[in-house]
């Protein structure tokens, strides 16, 4: 066990210098790497994640300012010299990044692309070079691998232009692997398909690799050992079995209590623990106290005076705290009881019937004659749902499934094509602006981008008081005085109102747009994506106020989301949407146990389970969403399904399928339920 | 002229005789417009191509290496330099050159009337001071055009990808950054040949050029509206295009413009 580490980074820091003052990134990060190990790096954003990794590809900005040591096969990567620094990137070092789609050079061949490393770095003749890349495309997984590499990157989905940007890392066999957030903006199931084939790597290559993710089931997936950064520090090291299992730094047990836990069977029955406050500021840099003190339970006069060292505690386990043998369960508070209401009758407020849209026009090539050249884009098709008063309801899907036109045909932001909408059993006219004033203050939606949701130049309180002005018709004093409230209900002190946008932190934006839609009072908000930009803890405080103001004023949300857990802890009743149809749709617990649609089974499927003794369930989806243009023959997921029956699937529309005993529950699919469940158990 | 007929008909006999290419008489002199587009066309596109052939290749390197050193000394001067030629309208940097080197200093003449007989090929000294006044804004403008673009360019994801694959520099540059960077520059280019012909009308006038722009201020001079109507017709041609020949070339450039089959 003697042996050097691959990867040495010992304290860690980087500094840099903006106009805008001094930002420290990464204070003290500490960790190793082996060969032939994953060490996965996790931690909140503006925890200094991807600089520490740049940081070790010697990747960083002139006035970047380092501290402490990088050792890569026992040299410091600092003392290299240019042309050394070149010999390690793409052939020692290979690094895979977040996002694909701009991280290749988009007027450039992708068989070239990966060429051009090999032939860098290895001294091979072309034919060698050919066959080494139809070689590296057939190990990440790609089709039709002979002529892939004439494409360019924007003819491929980004499933397929991450696997040409992990087949580029390992062209010259590398010994050390960086994948920074390799699978964020993916969708889930694309997700799954990328993390196997990491997973087969780690079997395959005799590399070090080092993961960086935010997200604690995939690195509960691909992880053999985890080090947890917080504000620039690792906060805690260890294996990854007993870092879930036993966390003993309180801010990774918290980080562990505060994610919705995966879907499975039966009702959520203990509310989300918070984390509260924001990540430490990056901007103070003289530090004589513990960094989490501020936001820690745990926390005493020591944490406030005295800044703590990473210690020892057992094999290969490291933790920065001095209260560490007191983290437990209950650290975060006891499970609080949530009140269920799966037997809560209530009346329906919302009622959709054949709601149908399409985006574009049918273009034939000679004005009205010959073959269509463009097709309307059937977003979504006869949809039909009822919306319980006091109730949630989660809609859930891959990104191009219908899910947001289905929000915004529902606030009226789109005209839907066909189909109605009653609110409390009376018409609503299908866009916002013919709607009244009643009718718009009844209905309002948060956006995914509170940043760019908010007007920059406002004030939170002239962007609050127009609401109150204009559906309440109050004076300007009494608005004020009503934002001001408003305010410290969203949990936000009332002098913020004086501030910009700009001003405030992400989810503070975002505790600011939910204010503005509680402000007319409404009795349905829709939520697209409303916490998807969220850190973990601050999406557990934004799901934490939703749920303390629904139980106080009885408000219906129609929550979208792609994420399963947050819809499962939500979610009274969930829809299943798949290319512009509902596949399943009816209570919740129902619909995320046996027996379910083959696309529910495969979205489940797909999530990672932040559990490392969880085994992956195998069943994955290839491809992706159809562009939905041309119409369907048969089953609308029959292209992808993964138990597709012969011929039927293909010729036929899917029945509505009425599960037994559950009259509310509803499966579009040609499977007979009992089958369904044979093959699902 | 026919002025004794009906204005549509007279109209549409004029239209029918220029979409063949026929112009018709000029009001003075008794040549036909055609003649003397003929006749001055050539001088105003050789103008153009050789302050083209000077300023492009020129200016594009010189973005280039602005935009990968932003902020260094090299940089300064050049965003400065270039400002400051885009500023200055033409018929002022065209009066400058003409005092220091044809008052000044009689390198070169000052005026560029062509005696009958001459070509400007015969005596190419003409050329100069003309094509140096255009090539001056022309530079600036493709100057400031590609430093931009590289410097976007060079902050991109996919050059990040490419230095992390272990290349050079200059190959960074050359594979990554300039196929990138030239297809929004060169778009410009296209875009600007229709705008220079707007320059050239000025140069050739205080030049004396004998171009298709001197043609045009002769035609407003005389208050020859049809000589006007048609060269007029013949610029927005031109501009027109140019602009066409831009768009084509972006698509040729840019594989995700390319109309699959």
């Amino acid at each position: 066990m003697n042996k050097e580490p691959l990867l040495k980074v010992e304290n860690l820091s980087v500094t840099f210098f903006t106009p805008r003052g001094t930002v420290t990134a990464v204070r003290e990060a500490s960790f190793e790497v082996s060969r032939g190990e994953v060490l996965g790096i996790v931690g909140e954003s503006g925890c200094g994640k991807s600089t520490t990794a740049f940081a070790v590809m010697g990747y960083l900005p002139t006035t970047a300012e380092t501290g402490g040591s990088i050792s890569f096969e026992g040299k410091d990567i600092s003392s290299l010299s240019k042309e050394d620094l070149r010999e390690l990137r793409g052939n020692r070092i290979a690094m895979v990044y977040q996002d694909p789609t701009t991280s290749l050079n988009p007027s450039m061949k992708i068989g070239i692309q990966v060429q051009e490393v090999i032939s860098e770095h290895l001294n091979l003749d072309q034919t060698a070079r050919d066959e080494k890349v139809v070689e590296l495309f057939e190990s990440v997984g790609l089709a039709d691998t002979d002529q892939v590499g004439d494409r360019y990157p924007h003819e491929l989905s980004g499933g397929m232009q991450q696997r040409v940007m992990i087949a580029m890392a390992l062209a010259c066999d590398p010994d050390l692997l960086i994948m920074d957030e390799p699978t964020t903006g993916l969708d889930v199931t694309t997700e799954a398909t990328i993390l196997d084939l990491v997973a087969s790597l780690k079997e395959r290559v005799n590399a070090g690799i080092l993961y960086v993710t935010h997200n604690l089931g995939v690195i509960a997936r691909v992880a053999d050992r985890v080090a947890v950064m917080y504000a620039g520090q690792t906060v805690e090291q260890s294996n990854v079995k007993d870092l879930f299992a036993s966390p003993k730094h309180p801010y990774t047990s918290g980080l562990l209590s505060c994610v919705p836990k995966p879907p499975g069977a039966g009702e959520v029955s203990s509310r989300l623990k918070r984390i509260p406050g924001f990540v430490y500021s990056l901007e103070e840099s003289d530090v004589s106290s513990c960094l989490f003190a501020e936001r820690c339970p745990l926390a005493d006069s020591e944490c406030t005076t005295v800044s703590p060292a990473l210690k020892f505690i057992g094999q290969n386990s490291e933790v920065r705290c001095f209260h560490s043998d007191k983290v437990e369960p209950d650290t975060w508070g006891g499970a609080e009881e949530r009140i269920s209401r799966k037997d809560v009758a209530s009346p329906t407020v919302l009622t959709g019937t054949g709601i149908t849209h399409e985006y574009g026009k049918r273009r034939k090539k000679y004005m009205a004659f010959g073959p269509d050249i463009d097709l309307p884009v059937r977003a979504l098709n006869k949809i039909d749902f009822e919306m319980p008063q006091g109730k949630t309801l989660g809609i859930v899907g891959e990104s191009g499934s219908g899910k947001s036109t289905l929000a915004r045909a529902v606030v009226g932001l789109v005209k839907a094509k066909d189909g109605s909408l009653q609110l409390n059993g009376k018409e609503l006219d299908k866009t916002v602006e013919k709607r009244s004033n009643e009718d718009k203050s009844a209905i309002q939606m948060v956006f995914q981008n509170p940043t760019a949701s908010l007007n920059p130049k406002l004030k939170i309180k002239n962007t609050l008081i127009r609401s109150f002005m204009r559906f309440s018709k109050l004076n300007k004093q009494e608005s004020e005085e009503r934002a001001a409230t408003l305010m410290e209900e969203v949990g936000l002190d009332p002098s913020y109102l004086e501030r910009l946008p700009s001003e405030l932190s992400g989810g503070e934006q975002q505790r600011v747009a939910i204010a503005g839609a509680f402000a007319t009072n409404p009795e349905i908000i829709v939520a697209d994506e409303a916490v998807s930009s969220l850190d973990v803890s601050v999406q557990a405080q934004v799901l934490s106020l939703l749920e303390d103001r629904q139980q106080e004023l009885g408000n219906s949300y129609i929550f979208i989301t792609h994420d399963l857990g947050v819809v499962r802890y939500v979610s009274d009743d969930i829809m299943v949407v798949y290319a512009g149809h509902i596949a399943e749709y009816g209570p919740s617990e129902a619909v995320l146990s046996s027996p379910s649609h083959p696309y529910t089974e495969a979205l489940l499927s797909a999530v990672p389970i932040p559990d490392p003794s969880a085994k992956p369930n195998p069943l994955r989806l290839e491809g992706a969403v159809p562009t939905m243009r041309e119409e369907f023959t048969g089953c609308f997921f029959a292209s992808r399904c993964p138990r597709k029956l012969e011929s039927i699937c293909d010729t036929e529309a899917p029945p509505i399928q009425k599960i037994p005993g559950n009259e509310t529950h509803v499966i579009n699919c040609h499977i007979a339920i009992e089958d369904l469940e044979k093959i699902q158990a | 002229m026919g002025l004794d007929r009906h204005p549509v008909e007279r109209y549409t006999v004029w239209i029918k005789n220029a979409v063949q290419g026929d112009l018709g008489m000029a009001a003075r002199g008794g040549a036909t417009i055609n003649s003397m587009v003929k006749s001055r066309l050539p001088n105003s596109a050789l103008l153009a191509a050789v302050a083209f052939l000077i300023a492009v290749p020129t200016s594009l390197l010189a973005g280039v290496l602005a935009g990968t050193r932003p902020d260094t000394k090299l940089d300064r001067i050049l965003s400065i330099g270039s400002l400051l030629a885009i500023s200055i309208p033409e018929f002022i940097i065209g009066v400058i050159l003409m005092m220091v080197f044809a008052t000044k200093l009689g390198w070169f003449p000052s005026s560029s009337i062509l005696l009958p007989g001459e070509t400007i090929l015969g005596s190419p000294k003409i050329l100069v001071l003309p094509t140096l006044t255009i090539t001056g804004a022309l530079f600036a403008y493709i100057l400031r055009m590609a430093r931009a673009n590289v410097i976007e360019v060079m902050e991109s994801n996919y050059v990040r990808t490419a230095i992390l694959k272990g290349l050079s520099m200059r190959q960074v540059v050359f594979k990554h950054v300039l196929p990138n960077a030239m297809i929004p520059t060169i778009t410009v280019i296209a875009n600007n040949v229709g705008w220079m012909f707007g320059g050239i009308i000025v140069v050739e006038f205080v030049f004396a050029y004998p171009g298709i722009g001197s043609l045009l201020i002769m035609a407003i001079d005389n208050r020859d509206m049809r000589l006007l109507q048609s060269t007029a017709l013949v610029i927005a041609a031109i501009y027109a295009f140019a602009n066409l020949a831009a768009d084509l070339l972006y698509g040729l450039l840019n594989p995700r413009v390319r109309v699959g089959q």
